[in-house]
């Protein structure tokens, strides 16, 4: 191995030591090579670097590699490592304006300073990632794909257009990855878990905790081969056929031990929970009602879903049971998130309104519940934090066969709506340009994404995304020609603010010209979609620390501008703007407006919306919630609904009291942590980012009785 | 009409079970200490009235969502107007909701007589002893006017409850048990609130906490 290493081999440590014999004239230098060893110096070794990572000359290479031996016996260097002898002809080639070759030549890593931060500061850019060694080694890991991405798979105007803060490209660090997944459990049911290269074969489960067993394990892998939410359809009627067995006490076991399972998997990837999501029916959705049912052994019931109504409604209660008692602490739990469909079905279905009744205590209690609405003949998989896939003809097709049904998204581009106000300077024209200019740029990055995954895909079972490979239904589990591309919005308030001088909530000028925005932007990728032939939809980012980014880059790049509209706590650094198109979320508005006028903004946002509902330390009857959730299905266009209580967890005592406290109401400790929904999902406070903690702050809750 | 100087088209913590708007009419002659409507009890003058027809017109656009009006103080039954204004939204067929100290049995009297009320929640501030009343009412009460509001109530025969807010420094659990003696639990549905010291009309208890919540729930069970 050489004194230049290729970039993957030289990740090694590099102690300090020294090597070199003072009293020599000649180099007799050793250089710590990455493959812990450490070899003679030898010039050669750049050369033939230079010659397999670039397109320059031998000449060229040779000279170089003298001037660095040069340079290196004039330093008297004392210690040298193969990075270092790296960065040295970097710095060469730049001198030599060899720009092309330097960026090729380049190594991507982190600077020790940086190493000794993260292993002990906290990264807070996902909630969802705790503090560990795993999480630290996820956070180097994505450092380092992070650089290749924005060096190897984007072109420099993307990956520029990302880093001024122009758009922002959504888990870099997980270049290698599709962005997210919404699957069948019928999948694991028929095929049993047969992964690819795992040590061992599992054949269709026979009873529903073996089926639970493969159901945890099978989203386990797919989060390490997606960047976002793994989703699952329908789950309570695809458990049916194996609750048979079961009385009631089962069931209730079962739903308690999917839960657990879900919300106590911190051990897989980066330490990280399995961001999941369950979607539930209390009716059998029409397009399942005449599908055969998989049953214990993989094997046919000989029975159609439409017959396993009431075990699909037993194991729905019981989830919400277990939801409503929360852990053993009383907190709520983090996931799996519970997306309860409603339908014009479900209003019909026998027992709707009890259910409801006891959602709406959940998500008063607790606040896990999430209400999508599923209005005339949509039918959807919902996931991530708002993220939704409508059935298409194709799909209600897929549906006679479940396991076939799986739906992903490759990636995530946001663009930042903000600063196009502030170029356009009022004029209408412009701003249209500018977005049309952004959402081109979007969908050229998603081009180039797709190639890469592609480029993965092609070395199929033998390649690093064997998993999605795998063909067990005769189709590569990512069906990349079906593969959405999510192109998402920050901070629409705001572009209305500087353009308008208003924000949305100030009157409905302001907000029909948000619908323009935005139904040009849904124009916009219609078009593209059809000439590129990829699917382009938009979607609500979270933007759980893009709203932070955006902010923060506006400030320091349109200051002037900026200043007058940016959200949140300027001293504390506490700035954000409004996620997508949501309102301003302190603006003293009624939850019937708020449900009524953002949802006026969903029926363009093909991929998937909400509003929130911050209750705080409020907990309303659930025969309250449940008029309003029935109000919302039939008086808006509002595509989901959350109710977000509040909580506080002591540290000291264990327990869990309702609303935001600084000290705990039943022990006075000030070892406390919050808990509540950030953007679309539960978690602690404290390890939100600066932005969100702006933004928490600034939160209507609906109880504050006097505007003044 | 009486000044209103707050109006929330949302709650769903204020009608039991249902959603509705609420408005808040300024004055009180109550000043109970751990009050959080205290401006509307204090300086009513110094906040903006909204004008009655711009709320019926807001009201209107929320026939398909609310169940009803709640109408919240300070105290509503001071203000001489009050059975006309409500007598104007009853006539536009909104079910109404009134939240009162009992302090003025002839007004409630007249609204039931008169079919103008669905719901009543009464505040009962302690247990009907002068010197308890006197204390978390912040001055002189005539406990007479409260016994006849309790009465008329419990003979209504609308849904109506009973409340009161505890705080530890106020009341004790006898306390607790000697107000629920006061109700016939068959007919009327009692509650409690547990104090919170957030933004009270006596500074000082702001410094004070509430019942720990599991003290707080079992004192709740006893009344229930």
């Amino acid at each position: 191995m050489g004194v230049v290493m290729p970039l993957n081999a030289e990740t090694a440590q590099a102690r300090t030591h020294q090597v070199v014999n003072e009293d020599s004239t000649d180099i007799a230098l050793f250089v710590r090579s990455s493959q812990d060893d450490m070899l003679g110096w030898n010039r050669q070794r750049i050369v033939d670097a230079l010659l397999r990572e670039t397109f320059i000359d031998r000449d060229t290479a040779e000279k170089i590699s003298k001037d660095i031996e040069v340079t290196i016996q004039a330093g008297k260097v004392k210690t040298i490592t193969g990075p270092l002898i790296r960065e040295m002809v970097n710095a060469k080639l730049l001198e030599m304006g060899l720009e092309e070759a330097r960026r090729m030549h380049t190594r991507l890593g982190v600077p020790l300073y940086d190493v000794d931060q993260l292993l002990v500061q906290h990264n807070k850019e996902n909630a969802n990632v705790p503090h560990g060694p795993e999480a630290t080694n996820l956070t180097l890991a994505e450092g380092i794909k992070k650089e290749y991405a924005l060096l190897h798979v984007f072109t420099p105007d993307v990956a520029d257009a990302h880093l001024s803060g122009d758009l922002h490209l959504h888990d870099l660090g997980f270049i290698d990855r599709p962005y997210c997944s919404g699957q069948s459990l019928e999948y694991i049911k028929k095929f049993g878990l047969n992964l690819p290269h795992a040590l061992s074969m599992a054949k269709p489960a026979k009873h529903a905790e073996v089926l639970l067993a493969h159901m945890v394990k099978f989203a386990a892998s797919l989060q390490s081969h997606f960047a976002g939410a793994i989703g699952w359809d329908a789950i309570n009627l695809f458990y049916a056929p194996y609750l048979e067995e079961l009385d009631d006490n089962g069931v209730k076991q079962l739903a308690q031990m999917m839960i657990y399972e879900f919300s106590q998997q911190a051990v897989a990837r980066g330490g990280q929970a399995i961001f999941s999501d369950v979607n539930i029916y209390w009716e059998v959705p029409k397009h399942f009602e005449d599908v055969p049912a998989i049953g214990p052994g993989g094997e046919y019931t000989g029975k159609t879903y439409r017959e396993y109504e009431k075990q699909a409604q037993r194991f729905a209660w019981a989830l919400f049971e277990v939801y409503k008692e929360g852990d053993a602490a009383g907190r709520p739990f983090f996931f799996p998130k519970p997306l309860v469909h409603i339908t014009e079905k479900f209003f019909k279905t026998d027992g709707h309104m009890d259910f409801l009744h006891h959602i709406c205590e959940v998500a008063s209690v607790k606040g896990n519940t999430y209400f999508v609405f599923d209005r005339g003949d949509t039918a959807k998989i919902s996931e991530c934090c708002r993220l939704s896939f409508k059935l298409e003809a194709s799909d209600i097709e897929d549906a006679k066969q479940p396991w076939k049904m799986r739906y992903s998204a490759l990636q995530n581009v946001t663009i930042n709506l903000p600063r196009l106000a502030f170029k356009a300077q009022g004029d209408d024209t412009k701003l249209f340009g500018l977005l049309t200019e952004k959402i081109q740029l979007a969908a050229k990055a998603h081009g180039q994404k797709r190639k890469f995954i592609e480029r993965l895909m092609s070395l199929g079972k033998g390649g690093p995304l064997s998993l999605l490979a795998m063909d067990l239904d005769g189709e590569p589990y990512l069906k990349l020609h079906k593969c959405s591309f999510l192109i998402g919005m920050v901070g629409l308030n705001e572009l209305i603010r500087v353009h308008l001088g208003q924000e949305l909530h100030d009157s409905d000028e302001s907000i029909k010209f948000g619908l323009k925005v935005i139904a040009h932007m849904n124009i916009v990728c219609n078009k593209l979609a059809e000439s590129m032939g990829m699917k382009f939809v938009l979607e609500q980012t979270p933007a759980e620390s893009t709203a932070f980014r955006f902010a923060k880059l506006d400030l320091a790049h349109f200051n002037a501008e900026a200043e007058k509209v940016v959200q949140g706590n300027r001293e504390k650094g506490e700035v954000y703007y409004s996620n997508s198109t949501l309102f301003n979320v302190g603006a003293f508005m009624s939850p019937i407006a708020r449900v009524e006028k953002e949802g006026l903004f969903h029926p363009l946002i093909e991929a998937g919306s909400i509003t929130h509902i911050w209750l705080g330390e409020a907990q309303p009857d659930k025969e309250a919630l449940a008029t309003f959730v029935i109000n919302v299905f039939k008086y808006t266009q509002n595509d989901q609904i959350a109710f977000s209580p509040e909580f506080t967890a002591c540290l000291a005592c264990g327990k869990t009291s309702r609303g935001l406290s600084e000290t705990c109401p039943y022990c006075e400790s000030k070892n406390v942590d919050g808990i509540t929904r950030i953007t679309g999902y539960f978690t602690k406070i404290s390890s939100w980012n600066k932005g969100k903690l702006g933004e928490l702050h600034d939160r209507y809750r609906n109880i504050d009785r006097f505007n003044n | 009409m009486p000044l209103i100087k707050g109006f929330l088209e949302t709650s769903f913590i204020d009608w039991p079970g249902k959603l509705c708007a609420i408005l808040f009419v300024g004055g009180c002659n109550f000043r109970c200490p751990f009050c959080h409507n205290h401006p509307l009890v204090l300086a009513p003058e110094g906040m903006e009235t909204i004008a009655f027809e711009e709320i019926m017109s807001r009201l209107a656009a929320r026939r398909n969502w609310l169940a009803g009006i709640c109408i919240s103080g300070g105290e509503p039954t001071l203000s001489p107007g009050l059975p006309k204004m409500i007598a104007r939204l009853k006539a536009e067929g909104w079910a109404i909701k009134l939240d009162t100290n009992g302090t003025r049995p002839e007004v409630l009297a007249q609204l039931l007589g008169d079919h103008l009320l669905d719901m009543v929640a009464m505040d009962v501030k302690a247990p009907l002893v002068q010197e308890k009343y006197d204390r978390c009412a912040g001055g002189p009460v005539d406990l007479g006017a409260i016994r006849k509001s309790i009465g008329l109530l419990r003979h209504s025969g609308i849904p109506h409850e009973f409340r009161m807010t505890i705080a530890p420094s106020l009341h004790t659990e006898e306390d607790v048990v000697a107000w629920a003696h006061q109700f016939d639990r068959s007919r009327s549905r009692l509650t409690l609130q547990n104090f919170n010291p957030k933004t009270t009309l006596d500074a000082r208890y702001e410094n004070e906490q509430g019942f720990a919540p599991e003290i707080f729930s079992r004192l709740s069970g006893l009344v229930a």
